[in-house]
């Protein structure tokens, strides 16, 4: 075995594991600790080939997370991305004292506090078929070639009128969430084939929350009532290790 | 397990996050592997994994002192033992272990 050291995270450095898996242990330095697993650098090599295959790179990342989620439930952890492996324990110290001061301001930030992510997704066919709707109860029908182009143009404008209230929907519902929140980061939404919904994707964005509070749960609740008739849903996933509002990101959101 | 701080993850009640989900978060920007990395993930056009990935690579690895792959013939392209042994000299002077002096003890 080729052993290396991967790093899931960091944690304050009194924290302790009480039932570790998987050879999960601590490495302390200072004020902070690393959580480490041992790994088997075979199992990293061919890296670029390895990547490209999704059965490998699902089971790595669900381990990471798997690893992370025991922990982050029961004190702060700063999560560190896949793939953070070295060599030797006296590389991770390495890594907790050039980084330490990093490291702790990140846990302070997230202390307490969770990453919950949201999600809206349209029915576009019911949503344009609303509009539509609306159209006919105000404008009167007509037959011949010069109807059919007038129902193309008619088409047109609603699809253009349907992406305006997507645009419209993802933006107050960010800018209600992100009051209920630490902060708030908007990724870009999802293709169907990664979903694996009928759906479209309209918004993909993270918060951090205090970890107890419900009232960003109840507000997505209540965006998804109130464009329940405009055929949008919202979904929040989550609790997750903050991964988010770590790091260079978290420094990103700070300037914002 | 005893109990968590955290109600259960929503949206999916019981069952496990959605790996999108999962693989946004833990490959977004971290990634550290040696440079050149592709991922087609399914073919599809891959949200920001990608490249997140591409651009956290290898300099990324390079900040975090994460070398794991040089010196190792199986995963290296070109960096020999010296480079290694130069790195982890580095690294112990830095960690106020005691540094190798230049030419042997």
């Amino acid at each position: 075995m080729n052993g290396g050291w991967y790093v899931y995270g960091v944690a304050d450095g009194d924290r302790e594991i009480d039932e570790p898996k998987g050879g999960v242990r601590l490495v302390r330095e200072g004020r902070v600790a690393a959580i480490v697993g041992p790994v088997d650098l075979c199992e990293f090599d061919q890296l670029d080939e390895r990547l490209n295959d999704l059965a490998w790179l699902e089971q790595k990342a669900r381990a990471h997370e798997a690893v992370l989620d025991e922990l982050v439930g029961e004190g702060a952890v700063v999560p560190l991305r896949f793939g953070a492996i070295y060599r030797r324990p006296d590389e991770v110290v390495a890594l907790l004292r050039d980084r330490g001061e990093e490291f702790e301001a990140d846990l302070d930030r997230v202390r307490g506090r969770i990453e919950l992510g949201v999600k809206g997704f349209v029915d576009r066919t019911a949503l344009e078929n609303t509009l539509a709707r609306e159209r006919v109860a105000t404008a009167a029908g007509g037959g011949s070639g010069r109807a059919y182009l007038e129902r193309r143009r008619v088409q047109r404008e609603i699809a253009d009128e349907a992406s305006a209230i997507l645009a419209e929907a993802a933006r107050t519902a960010h800018e209600r969430l992100l009051e209920l929140s630490v902060a708030g980061t908007v990724s870009r939404p999802h293709s169907r084939e990664l979903s694996g919904r009928p759906e479209e994707m309209f918004l993909n964005v993270a918060y951090l929350v205090q970890a107890k509070d419900e009232s960003l749960r109840e507000e997505v609740a209540a965006l998804g009532r109130a464009y329940a008739p405009l055929a949008l849903t919202f979904e929040v996933t989550g609790p997750w290790p903050p991964y988010s509002f770590v790091g260079s990101a978290s420094r990103e959101h700070a300037a914002q | 397990m005893s109990e968590r701080a955290y109600p259960a993850r929503a949206g999916g009640g019981p069952a496990p996050a959605q790996l999108a989900d999962v693989l946004e978060r833990v490959l977004d920007k971290g990634i550290v592997i040696a440079g050149d990395i592709e991922i087609r993930l399914l073919d599809i056009e891959l949200l920001t994994v990608r490249l997140r990935l591409l651009v956290a690579s290898a300099d990324k690895a390079k900040e975090m002192g994460i070398d794991w792959w040089e010196g190792d013939p199986f995963l290296s392209r070109g960096n020999g033992d010296k480079a290694l042994e130069e790195r982890l000299r580095r690294l112990e002077a830095k960690a106020g272990l005691e540094p190798a002096k230049d030419g042997g003890e």
